[in-house]
């Protein structure tokens, strides 16, 4: 069962601080913190662990900087309960660090902020070949896909299909794919992911989705196989926009095919593929965001 | 009447020094009569928190300061200390206070002393004193550190004039 996030307008979180509006604007510009969200309406939504913990932070503290650095140690705390949970094999206290990371952050943040970082500290630790991380890999993509589960249904009248290219769950992009799936769903938008490897069928499943837009995600597959499924999608449903999410390092068909690179962050990469469909014809982003840390290293293991 | 509004209420430490307050980043000092804020924030920069010393002690506000913990950690930095060292006081804090200022004099036999003095200062067990300094890396620039406790909580504040 998730909780729900607890979340606080500017005047509200200004109010807890002892503090004016303008200030806590200051903050977010100087510090990075707290860093809201913004509602539908572009207004500022805080929330409330976080800045619970600055409040306590700010009693202890000698400046405002070392009490958001306090505060944000504070709410790392849940990420090194994770590890440990998952490095213990403890299910239930993983399930339990998740819910308390959900008490004060959105699920998207909770997921970037705790769940991916936790199982990339697992990954370096104990090898991606190793049991430890089948196992946290395996329950990381349980908890993203209930959480898929429980987002509202689709709002929009929007769908993008996922051309899946991970290996399987284990694969290390795998789970910022599922991620990424997950943001899309809460975002509204219907999601149906799809593995290239498989071409069989296909023109029905996108005739009947009949997407705004292609992703195709994750290194794994030889680019023939993905364009061969690239290829099947287009003579079904004509020229989409198309946008690559960790895709091979190696690959550069950026510029031949058109299609976009995504952001290696699940959310980034969320926010850019529903822009795109809002506007196809927006210029495409041509700066690449780098890999996070390991990434190659982890691929030319796998491979 | 008009001599009563001159009075203002004073604030002392156990050895009956006169206390003031001051902004941890900007050096402000809130007005004597003002009304106490219910926060610690600044209500002049917004950017630091109002910290108490010593009235011989606390900083002008165009002087640059640094407050250190007992681990010798760098916990506050003003807005002329971020100019001085080239370095946001984001960045500077959780720092060794080595990263940034060192004995003037290496050979002096004072110069061992300044990382004690200030763990002495920031745990309490002694009383303001000055040092000569210079930032790490440079040469030829000398300062005048009053170094003496701060809080709440207590830690050293070290003052460069």
């Amino acid at each position: 069962m998730m909780s729900v996030m607890r979340t606080l307008k500017t005047s509200e979180a200004a109010a807890l601080l002892n503090v004016s509006p303008n200030t806590l604007r200051a903050w977010e510009r100087r510090f990075g913190y707290p860093k809201p969200q913004r509602s539908a309406g572009q207004h500022r939504l805080y929330t409330h662990g976080e800045v619970a913990a600055l409040r306590d932070a700010l009693q202890q503290g000698l400046s405002i900087s070392s009490a958001v650095s306090r505060a944000r140690e504070a709410l790392s705390t849940d990420t090194h309960t994770l590890v440990g949970a998952l490095s213990g094999f403890e299910l239930d206290r993983a399930d339990t660090a998740m819910e308390s990371a959900l008490a004060l952050r959105s699920v998207e943040r909770a997921v970037e902020e705790v769940l991916l970082p936790s199982l990339d500290a697992l990954g370096e630790r104990c090898g991606i070949d190793s049991a430890p991380w089948a196992f946290a890999a395996r329950w990381a993509d349980g908890w993203l896909r209930r959480a898929q589960r429980l987002a509202p249904p689709p709002v929009r009248r929007s769908a993008i299909l996922v051309g899946d290219a991970t290996r399987n769950e284990l694969d290390p992009d795998a789970l910022a794919v599922r991620a990424f799936e997950l943001f899309c769903g809460r975002s509204g938008v219907r999601v149906v992911a799809l593995p290239v490897g498989g071409v069989s069928g296909l023109a029905d499943v996108v005739t009947s989705l009949s997407p705004d837009a292609v992703v195709i995600a994750g290194g794994y597959h030889a680019d023939d196989a993905v364009a061969l499924w690239a290829y099947r999608v287009r003579v079904t449903a004509g020229a989409l926009p198309t946008a690559l999410f960790r895709g091979s390092p190696n690959a550069a068909p950026v510029r031949s095919t058109g299609a976009r690179m995504l952001p290696p962050e699940p959310f980034s990469a969320h926010r850019q593929v529903l822009a795109l469909i809002d506007d196809p014809h927006a210029a495409p982003v041509r700066e690449v965001a780098p890999l996070r840390d390991g990434d190659r290293e982890r691929r030319e293991a796998q491979a | 009447m008009r001599r009563l509004h001159a009075l203002r209420p004073v604030q002392v430490d156990e050895r009956g020094q006169e206390l003031v307050s001051f902004c941890g980043h900007c050096g402000q000092r809130p007005h004597p009569l003002a009304t106490p804020r219910p926060s610690r924030v600044c209500g002049h920069c917004g950017l630091g928190l109002v910290l108490q010393t010593a009235a011989a002690l606390a900083p002008r506000h165009d002087e640059p300061f640094l407050v250190v913990d007992t681990s010798l950690s760098v916990c506050a930095m003003s807005a002329a200390a971020e100019a001085l060292f080239a370095i946001e006081e984001t960045e500077a804090v959780n720092k060794h206070i080595a990263d940034f200022l060192v004995p003037a004099d290496a050979n002096a036999p004072s110069a061992e002393n300044l990382l004690t003095l200030l763990v002495d200062v920031a745990s309490g067990s002694r009383e303001a004193c000055t040092a000569v300094v210079r930032p790490r890396q440079e040469y030829g620039v000398r300062f005048w550190a009053r170094i003496g406790p701060c809080g709440s909580p207590r830690a050293a504040l070290l003052v460069l004039s």
